[in-house]
């Protein structure tokens, strides 16, 4: 394997992963809210069509991000008003949402653009792409940085704000309480209604992002469910990550090194084969995060209980 | 009586809710430039136009039934089964592959093993996630999902890789499994064969097992209160693997009839995530047996009246699938649009009774001072 083929392989890593990422990091957003998001996979889905469609008719890849953004929002409002105000099964929305958004950006491709199944043109805009300037230029690995789309550097700074504002801002605190403790939350003054709100409009508009990366960042195409279960491996990551970013970010990247090479292993193992793999992966991973925590908390629980009796042991001996 | 009065507000709510999602459905013909008469039509004429239509609706509604109960005993023992899609694939290409196999042993016995077969394969990839849930507690949402796609990757792999039919003249999929196995139709031409008594046969078992049942009461309390469960000496970890067990053997047995129905070989698109749908209709009826069989035939009728549409008139077939789920975010919130209804009725009433209270103490002040 010659430099190249390495650097590729990690280019495709860092671009695979980007939309996982961003769709994660609105996820842990509404899972420190409290909030189940299993209609990240619809959010991103109209996230998709929608970029590509603004980018088509006003022939600006930045109209196309607006758009998917605008539609993450009325989306991430819309299941926010279901689930926190109405008080419906957030699975159940969640699940349905997915459904609604594969029906309606079927239904609008078909009948605004007069195509079905999937839809290219060279008249959608691609998102622009640049070299990262030195990192670029370093001997061996430069290429790994060359032509990355705007939003694969984007996500990185995304990451790191998440973190802040989750950790280091008064607002992220009281986000992470809406979900822990909500009645505290209320009654130190501050709706965790609203804090969800947020949440889940937040994460809309990152699953909206993540979908015009999608459709415009390498490409320029939507087709039919073309998001294929990457907003429920975003979901897997999140639970991966334990909703930290920096954490789920290094799922996102297995997932995407997985899809990497996955491409290269086509020429030994049959292409159906090999697109499996990311998906099985992500089973394993998820069952080996579950068992280390259940141990680590068993671990921690017995630990505990020596110290207590220690503690009360100390005074008979005294 | 309760319950009744619960039941004929969960029908009005579920009325009112179809009514408005049908005319949000029409609202969308409309603005993409159709007639949503016209539409809506072109539906009612292909699902019930002519015998050929009507069969393939029945055979879609029993598809939807099968699938929604499959749904619904595994919600009720605790586990969302959203796995269905892999089961129902992984069902349909071992039951093709014992068809093509055993094509020389009798035509009855191999109808037998193959229906075995896709019970029984259906099951044990049920089990798996079933299992990670039970004895490890991982999540089975996931699990399930992310299943689905290794299988249907999976059997593709197959179908078109080493099962694939050596002949020309099938581009895709596996050979055609002999006529004298493939179930005989009830009304030619249309979809629907004999497998629709196998159908029957199944929906009222289950019906039972749910209702009538001490496992199907067992399996309940389960899925509503593991706890309880635990306490009362049920053994609830095996009933929730029993009543996973069940619902990926149903969904087997449904990719099964789908291929011995009509399909005759398997392909990568034996379902087209006809699961999911049979998945929503189970979530509307909030997992009830009844609800499901009645609900599944409204469901069946719009889906093969949405595809009959779509050749016609040439509105697109999602339609249907935007028009479903608006009718369960509508009655998935129906509890809250009701109690927020309820409020500003209250709302309104006291602010009219604070108002009407106010204006008599204006006046009485009014009557003191010209006095």
């Amino acid at each position: 394997m010659s430099w190249d083929q390495i650097a590729q392989i990690i280019n495709f890593t860092l671009r695979n992963a980007t939309p996982v990422i961003l769709a994660a990091l609105g996820g842990l957003l509404t899972e420190h809210a409290g909030i189940m998001n299993i209609g990240m996979e619809g959010m991103m889905l109209s996230g998709c069509f929608f970029a590509v469609a603004f980018s088509y008719i006003c022939a600006s890849s930045g109209a196309g991000v607006i758009a998917a953004i605008l539609v993450g929002i009325i989306l991430g409002l819309f299941f926010a008003l279901f689930v926190v105000k109405l008080k419906a099964d957030e699975f159940i929305i969640g699940m349905t949402l997915n459904t609604f958004a594969g029906g309606l950006t079927a239904f609008l491709l078909r009948s605004v653009f007069g195509k079905t199944g999937s839809w290219a043109s060279t008249d959608i805009i691609q998102l622009p792409k640049f070299d990262i300037p030195l990192l670029s230029s370093i001997p061996y690995l430069g290429k790994v940085f060359e032509n990355i789309s705007v939003f694969v550097a984007v996500s990185w700074i995304l990451i790191v704000i998440v973190w802040i504002f989750l950790y280091k801002t008064p607002y992220g605190f009281w986000m992470r309480a809406s979900g822990e403790h909500p009645e505290a939350l209320e009654t130190a003054g501050i709706s965790p209604i609203k804090m969800k709100f947020i949440a889940s409009v937040a994460c809309g508009i990152l699953c909206g992002i993540a979908g015009a990366h999608l459709s415009l960042g390498y490409v320029n195409n939507f087709a039919e469910g073309m998001s294929a279960s990457r907003g429920f491996i975003a979901f897997a990551c999140v639970v991966f990550g334990m909703s930290n970013p920096p954490k789920v970010y290094v799922a996102a990247l297995m997932f995407g090194f997985l899809q990497a090479i996955s491409l290269n292993l086509q020429e030994y193992i049959a292409s159906d084969l090999t697109a499996a793999i990311p998906y099985l992966v992500t089973i394993i991973m998820l069952i080996y995060v579950t068992v280390s925590a259940a141990n680590r908390k068993k671990r921690r629980e017995k630990q505990s209980l020596k110290e207590q009796s220690g503690a009360s042991e100390a005074p008979v001996s005294a | 009586m309760k319950t009744l009065q619960n039941n004929k507000k969960y029908i009005i709510s579920l009325i009112i809710s179809i009514a408005i999602a049908l005319l949000i459905g029409a609202i969308l013909m409309a603005v993409s430039g159709f007639s949503p008469i016209e539409g809506y039509g072109a539906m009612i004429d292909g699902a019930i136009g002519s015998p050929r239509l009507l069969g393939n609706t029945i055979e879609k509604s029993m598809e939807l039934c099968l699938l929604g109960l499959a749904t619904a005993i595994g919600a009720k023992g605790g586990l969302f089964n959203v796995g269905g899609e892999g089961q129902l694939f992984v069902g349909a290409l071992f039951s093709t592959m014992i068809g093509l196999w055993l094509s020389d042993l009798p035509t009855f016995l191999v109808i037998i093993i193959a229906v075995i077969v896709s019970i029984v394969t259906g099951g044990i990839y049920a089990l798996i996630p079933a299992l990670l849930k039970t004895k490890l507690n991982v999540d089975e949402v996931i699990t399930t999902i992310m299943l689905n796609t290794v299988a249907i990757k999976v059997c593709t792999y197959f179908v078109n890789g080493p099962w694939n039919s050596p002949l020309k003249s099938i581009s895709q999929g596996t050979d055609y499994i002999d006529k004298s196995i493939v179930f005989s139709k009830i009304i030619q031409g249309s979809n629907l064969s004999t497998s629709f008594f196998i159908g029957t046969v199944v929906t009222v078992f289950m019906w039972f097992l749910m209702k009538k049942t001490t496992v199907g009461l067992e399996i309940n309390v389960t899925g509503e209160n593991k706890r309880f469960s635990f306490f009362s000496g049920l053994k609830a970890n095996k009933l929730m693997v029993t009543s996973m067990i069940i619902s990926g053997a149903i969904c087997g047995l449904v990719g099964m009839m789908l291929i011995y129905g009509y399909q005759g070989h398997m392909t990568q698109s034996a379902s087209n995530e006809y699961y999911f749908d049979g998945m929503l209709v189970a979530m509307i009826m909030n997992y009830n047996p009844i609800g499901i069989i009645i609900m599944s035939f409204f469901f069946g009728f719009m889906a093969t009246g949405a595809t009959m549409m779509d050749m016609q008139v040439g509105i697109s077939v999602q339609l249907y699938d935007v028009i479903f789920s608006i009718i369960i975010f509508l009655m998935a919130a129906q509890t809250g649009i009701m109690v927020w209804l309820e409020n500003r009725k209250t709302q309104k009433k006291a602010k009219q009774l604070a108002e009407e209270k106010a204006k008599g103490l204006v006046e009485e002040t009014a009557g003191k001072e010209a006095e």
